[in-house]
């Protein structure tokens, strides 16, 4: 071992020598011309935009795929078209499971024909409907597999709109680009469009953190402000419907984290 | 301008500060955590839209209703049909691991020709149409040449429009020989023929009963229809129905048994006699019924008078004098006893003289055909087809005597005998088999003695297994054509035999068939269609669903919804009308070969002192032990002091091991005079000093490697014992010995 | 606006019915998507939710008993409500206790299998996932969505079948109501059980079979009533929420692990 540190050692301080021996006048130069703080603050800033790029422009577009859906929809037209709202096609089956993006099942009521001179619905409906092939629709909410998420819990139990976490995805005329997370397979959605995470509105992300969120938010006002009827009556309607049982001093049902019990979103 | 060090560091940090203040490692960190909790190559089922559809189970004929959910085209769980007057929600395991034999890689995906030696494995896959035209051939060959009764078909069940087509096929085409694997069902039609003069089955009405006396059979060891019988036990339980178990071995029936009564093996019909015995010394038998409804008493109280004392009795079944007569009292002065005897699961048939003993016994307390007694319930048929024309070639060919024996000189009135089947195979005594068909059975895996099961297949050139898995006799055969499996096909499923209640069950499609199979009953119809002349037209329907469909007739649009039907009102026979025979009466002897209920001991295969012990089987309800072999569910279930990797453990009694230096977990070989076995040593309390057991339903060879090579098949190591009387199999253990490895 | 008083499912199992069929075992591992190898006869690596043990009673023949005990998870509530054995012990909150149904919670996506609460269950009632599941040649087509298949390395348990809980909230929802009704949510061994042996329901909740089977008697620190009643290894005080009933003396003594020449026993602390 010896020998070899020995040796190692040598070579370095013979080429470090020789390299002295020819750059050193030149180098000393320069830093003397620039200063200690020039080039290096530079360098620094270097590093620093780069990185910056690189991880909020970059890296994003590296960390997604784009995909395109199979074929266009345009939701506010269709919103028009019937009378229930979303619930038209995205509705709640009798045992109060949610059916999620419509079967051709559904659409087939009104597209079993060709009903106009959209290229899309003409795709549709040669591709799928005469094939019997169900669309491959890309879901832009779709969670892992470990989430238990009850849109009846929320829409027909806490009345709440499909808005605060959907967006408004009912007014839009076309779909957008589905981003496919290439770690993980999830739609970009569930993060949110903002790389860093930030949102403005309840709809923007979908991750875990703000589902808890808005149920310790509700707690949260409860414990701060007292708050008086009817807002008091509603938040004590959406404790009481989400996990009966739990105290309304602001406590969850979860022993371990004083918030609602893991098992009741995951399964 | 150079980079140097300085500002190639300077870099780096600049770079570091970034990172950090970008998302970039925060988001990684989260989306690689997300990756590792959620590998893609653990599958996400699904979801979709959660129906329900109702069907009955044919894993075993216990005809249970089952209820299977689904999620979209798929089928996620078997459970039992609430409201189901068999099983009324229940199910036992192997119907709820039914899934795993649906989806499971056992199943024979397409039709398959043999390749190169039978049972090595080679296979090839072929169509339908070629599959059917060969055997239409070969049957066409075979029936010029005027030896149609050289075709054979083995089947698991007689009851229901399948086994009745496969009847139909062979009288219009000129075989006798169709034959029904073996159970104690034979013993008891044979008895209520014997003695009631009927043709019917034997019916329970467990739950009226308030007294069961159990000789040795497994009530919740698979005995009857499983979940009937779990139900009727805690019925029990609530009602503090005395249950009395006699057999050697505490079995989990004798564990859940008011009482269980150790009894040397193959003595039990002794111990019926000195019941016998006591009840008409003590005049604690049903005299009304005795002397209104029943023939030759006399006689037969004679013989139990002079040779079945309790003290006589004790000598055999080794069970003492005082508990004899206790028994015995307390059996005849409880308002319903009931006696019922078939060992284990009741795969094995009894002798004549035990069953009619039992029998006798039921008689002489009167509780024959009426509430909580045995019953001769004929069976519901609602098939009727029309009269079958029999061209010359297929009657010529019927008039031949059956291969197996049954209905010969010999045994008259037996009606199956294939455990007599390979036995006449290879003697070649009598004509030659030259074609085989096997459906619903596995008879190279259930029946005793695999040896020479085994030998008697390799002498029938053409085999053909209609099973939907690759079990042992598939494996044998020279072609497979794959039926779908229950939850892919319709079929009628009459009552469960022990029934009373008249229940019609309707198997129906839960899914679509996942792979190339084909409904047997469809593919039976093909070959007679493909023969052509009088069997064709015995078979005037275009495939099995509108033949099925127009013999429910009336019920089919109740049983496609509801999966059942069941007719509340009983015809409950008067006891007049019960007994068919010349006298009009039960008879005690009967009066065409004289034979009478009596002990005559059924001597096993093995010379005492080679072999010291005795080897019998036992039947758990979570090894199947028919036809269809354990799924991945049921297997795992299976005890460690069961089974433990491939070795199956042996039961012993701690004192013959002590005595025999052996002990708990050491690997011994276990011989036979029929063959050897490396087993484990499992010390077991429960079991009489000098009786050695081993499960049955172990030791496959063919299946997947979920089942098989695991333990042995019981069946390797037993011979066969030939009832003098009926020509059935009633060896119920062998001699056998231990020796260290 | 009145309060529901918070649930506490349990199970009362009657051993003299329990005939030790296995149906439970089965009805489970085909509910719950549990896994299974070619190999299962190793019973420490074996993943069953619900396990039947075969106690006897040591006696030798013919004066031998056999009593089969069925074995889910006893969702223990402990000392104090929620100080369950693993919940205490698990260091990344992937167990925990709810208050809510007295269910003890186990988020596979969330543990890193330490197996701290494998350690700390005196039940045997946790199994680790040794191997990735692997399900054969088609065989994952009958897995159910309602659980999720759980990866390599993590520990599972049984759930009380919690997903019915949660289906049937849903339903209820769905049909305008907060609670459900006694039928709407059941575990799957509790229906499969061919003998009804098993029992299940809110042992806080007087209409419930399961709260007559075992009612507290208050005067006696909420013990049952029912003498046949007892639970696993209570005087470890884990205060199980599964109840057992034998009417066999020597069952009721194993299933507390009593010493053989143990002399008097000390009155079992209750916590109702």
């Amino acid at each position: 071992m010896s020998t070899l540190d020995d040796h190692s050692k040598e070579i370095p301080e013979d080429t470090a020598g020789g390299a002295t021996a020819a750059q050193s006048p030149e180098e000393k130069i320069k830093k003397q011309d620039n200063g200690p703080g020039g080039p290096i603050i530079l360098f620094f800033i270097l590093g620093l935009f780069a990185s910056l790029i690189v991880g909020w422009i970059i890296f994003p577009k590296l960390l997604y795929s784009q995909k395109k859906q199979p074929i266009d929809f345009n939701h506010a037209f269709h919103v028009a078209e019937v009378e229930n709202g979303c619930e038209s096609c995205h509705f709640f089956r009798k045992d109060g499971t949610f059916s999620g993006a419509p079967k051709l099942e559904q659409c087939i009521d009104c597209h079993e024909e060709i009903q106009g001179v959209d290229p899309d619905e003409i795709k549709f409906v040669e591709e799928y409907v005469s094939k019997g092939r169900e669309v491959p629709w890309l879901i832009y909410s779709k969670q892992p597999d470990c989430v238990f998420f009850s849109h009846a819990a929320h829409i027909k139990g806490a009345d709440m709109e499909c808005v605060a976490c959907h967006g408004h995805i009912g007014e839009s005329e076309s779909l957008k680009v589905y981003e496919e997370n290439r770690i993980t397979g999830y739609s970009r959605d569930i993060w949110g469009k903002s790389i860093g995470g930030f949102k403005k509105n309840t709809w923007d992300r979908m991750k875990m953190d703000d589902c808890a969120d808005c149920h310790q938010k509700n707690y949260a006002i409860i414990e701060k402000t007292g708050v008086k009827t009817p807002t008091k009556r509603f938040v004590d309607h959406m404790i009481e419907v989400v996990s009966p049982g739990s105290s309304i001093s602001g406590k969850g049902t979860s022993v371990q984290t004083e918030r609602d019990a893991c098992f009741v979103c995951h399964k | 301008m150079k980079i140097g060090r300085r500002g190639f560091l300077s870099f780096v940090i600049g770079g570091a500060a970034g990172t950090a203040l970008s998302p970039l490692p925060w988001k990684l960190t989260d989306d690689s955590s997300i990756w590792t909790q959620m590998w893609p190559w653990t599958p996400v089922p699904k979801d979709g839209e959660t129906s329900y559809v109702n069907s009955v189970c044919t894993l075993c004929s216990g005809g249970c209703g089952i209820t299977v959910r689904k999620i979209d085209e798929r089928a996620v769980k078997i459970e039992g049909m609430k409201g189901h007057p068999i099983n009324n929600g229940g199910a036992c395991l192997l119907g709820l691991s039914g899934l795993q034999l649906l989806y499971g890689p056992t199943r024979i995906k397409s039709p398959l020709k043999r390749t190169g030696k039978r049972g090595q494995g080679g296979w090839e896959k072929i169509s339908w149409k070629a599959a059917v035209s060969e055997v239409v051939e070969k049957l066409g060959n075979l029936r010029s040449k005027s030896q149609s009764h050289t075709v054979g078909f083995v089947s698991g069940s007689d009851r229901g429009t399948i086994p009745r087509l496969f009847e139909r096929f062979l009288t219009a085409y000129g075989s006798p020989n169709l034959m029904r694997m073996p159970s104690v069902r034979d013993s008891y039609e044979l008895t209520l023929h014997m003695m009631q003069g009927v043709q019917a089955l034997p019916g329970f009405d467990f739950e009226n009963a308030d007294f069961i006396l159990s000789l040795g059979s497994g009530i919740i060891d698979g005995w009857g229809s499983p979940v009937r019988m779990f139900r009727a036990n805690s019925a029990w339980q609530n009602a503090n129905v005395k249950v009395i178990q006699i057999e050697p071995r505490l079995s989990n029936t004798a564990a859940k048994s008011s009482k269980w009564i150790p009894i040397n093996p193959g003595t039990e019909t002794a111990l019926v006699m000195g019941l016998a015995h006591v009840i008409i010394k003590e005049y604690l038998y049903d005299t009304g019924f005795i002397l209104n409804y029943t023939n030759g008493f006399e006689d037969w109280k004679r013989l139990v008078m002079d040779n079945y004392s309790p003290d006589s009795v004790a000598a055999i079944t080794g069970i003492d004098s005082g508990t004899i007569v206790v028994l015995a009292r307390s059996f005849a002065n409880a308002s319903r006893p009931l006696a019922i005897c078939g060992r284990g699961d009741g795969s094995s048939p009894v002798s004549l003289k035990g069953c009619t003993a039992v029998h006798a016994l039921n008689a002489l307390v009167g509780n024959v055909n009426k509430k909580g007694g045995v019953w001769a319930v004929s069976d519901t048929d609602y098939i009727s087809w029309p009269e079958i024309e029999m061209d010359s070639k297929a009657a010529a060919g019927m008039q031949h005597e059956r291969l197996d024996g049954a209905g010969s000189k010999k045994y008259l009135f037996s009606r199956y005998l294939m455990n007599r089947l390979p036995e006449t195979v290879n003697s070649g005594a009598q004509y030659p088999l030259q074609a085989l068909f096997v459906s619903g059975a596995n008879p190279l895996y259930t029946l005793h003695d695999t040896k020479s099961t085994e030998k008697a297949f390799d002498k029938i050139p053409f085999v053909v297994s209609f099973s939907s898995y690759m079990d042992e006799t598939a494996q044998n055969a020279d072609l497979i054509l794959p039926n779908h499996v229950f939850l892919e096909r319709y079929e009628d499923v009459p009552a469960p035999v022990g029934l009373i209640q008249p229940v019609i069950g309707l198997a129906k499609p839960v899914v679509e068939p996942q792979f190339n199979t084909r409904h047997v009953g469809d593919v039976i119809i093909r070959m007679a269609k493909g023969l052509g002349g009088s069997v064709a037209d015995a078979f005037p329907w275009d495939s099995y669903y509108s033949c099925l469909k127009e013999t429910l007739n009336d019920n089919w649009e109740t049983l496609v919804d509801k999966g059942f039907r069941s007719d509340t009102e009983l015809m409950n026979p008067t006891l007049e009308s019960s007994f068919d025979t010349v006298s009009g009466k039960f008879e005690f002897i009967n009066p065409d070969t004289g034979s009478m209920p009596q002990f005559k001991p059924v001597s096993i295969e093995g010379d005492e002192k080679l072999y010291p012990l005795v080897l019998i089987p036992y039947d758990s309800i979570r090894l199947a032990n028919s036809y269809i072999g354990d799924p991945p569910f049921a297997i795992k279930t299976v005890e460690d002091t069961v089974l433990k990797g491939k070795y199956v453990f042996v039961e012993i009694n701690p004192k013959t091991a002590r005595s025999a230096g052996l002990h708990e977990g050491q690997r011994v070989l276990l011989i036979t005079p029929k063959g050897k076995a490396e087993v484990k040593i499992h010390l077991f309390e429960g079991i009489m000093p000098g009786i050695i057991a081993l499960p049955r339903g172990l030791g496959h060879t063919a299946f997947d490697d979920y089942l098989a090579g695991k333990g042995i098949n019981f069946n390797t190591l037993i011979g066969t014992v030939e009832d003098p009387d009926s020509g059935m199999d009633t060896a119920w253990g062998i001699r056998a010995k231990l020796s260290k490895v | 606006m009145k309060h529901n008083k918070a649930q506490k499912f349990g199970m009362v199992i009657d051993l003299d019915k329990c005939t030790g069929c296995g149906s439970c075992m089965v009805a489970c591992m085909s509910e719950n998507n549990v896994p299974f190898r070619k190999d299962e006869s190793d019973k420490f690596l074996s993943i069953t939710w619900m396990r039947v043990y075969r106690l006897t009673n040591g006696k030798p023949f013919p004066n031998t008993d056999i009593c089969y005990l069925p074995r889910p998870c006893m969702q223990c509530a402990g000392q104090h409500e929620g100080h369950s054995p693993c919940v205490s012990v698990c260091p990344a909150i992937a167990t925990d206790y709810s208050t809510e149904t007295g269910i003890v919670s186990q988020i596979y996506t969330r543990c890193f299998g330490c197996r701290y609460c494998m350690a700390s269950c005196p039940y045997h009632a946790r199994y680790f996932n040794w191997w990735d599941p692997i399900w054969p040649d088609g065989m994952e087509k009958y897995l159910s969505p309602n659980v999720s298949p759980r990866m390599r390395g993590v520990v599972e348990k049984c759930s009380f079948c919690f997903h019915r809980y949660q289906l049937a909230k849903e339903k209820a929802f769905m049909e305008g109501r907060r609670n459900i009704e006694e039928n709407e949510y059941q575990t799957a061994c509790t229906q499969a059980c061919p003998a009804g042996a098993v029992t299940f329901g809110d042992l806080n909740n007087p209409d419930h079979a399961v709260y007559n089977l075992v009612k507290p008697d208050h005067k006696h620190s909420g013990r049952p009533t029912n003498p046949h009643a007892f639970r696993l290894l209570e005087r470890l005080g884990t205060n199980p929420k599964v109840y057992y009933l034998s009417s066999r003396k020597w069952v009721r003594q194993v299933g507390d692990n009593y010493l053989k020449n143990e002399a008097k026993v000390k009155k079992p602390v209750h916590h109702g």
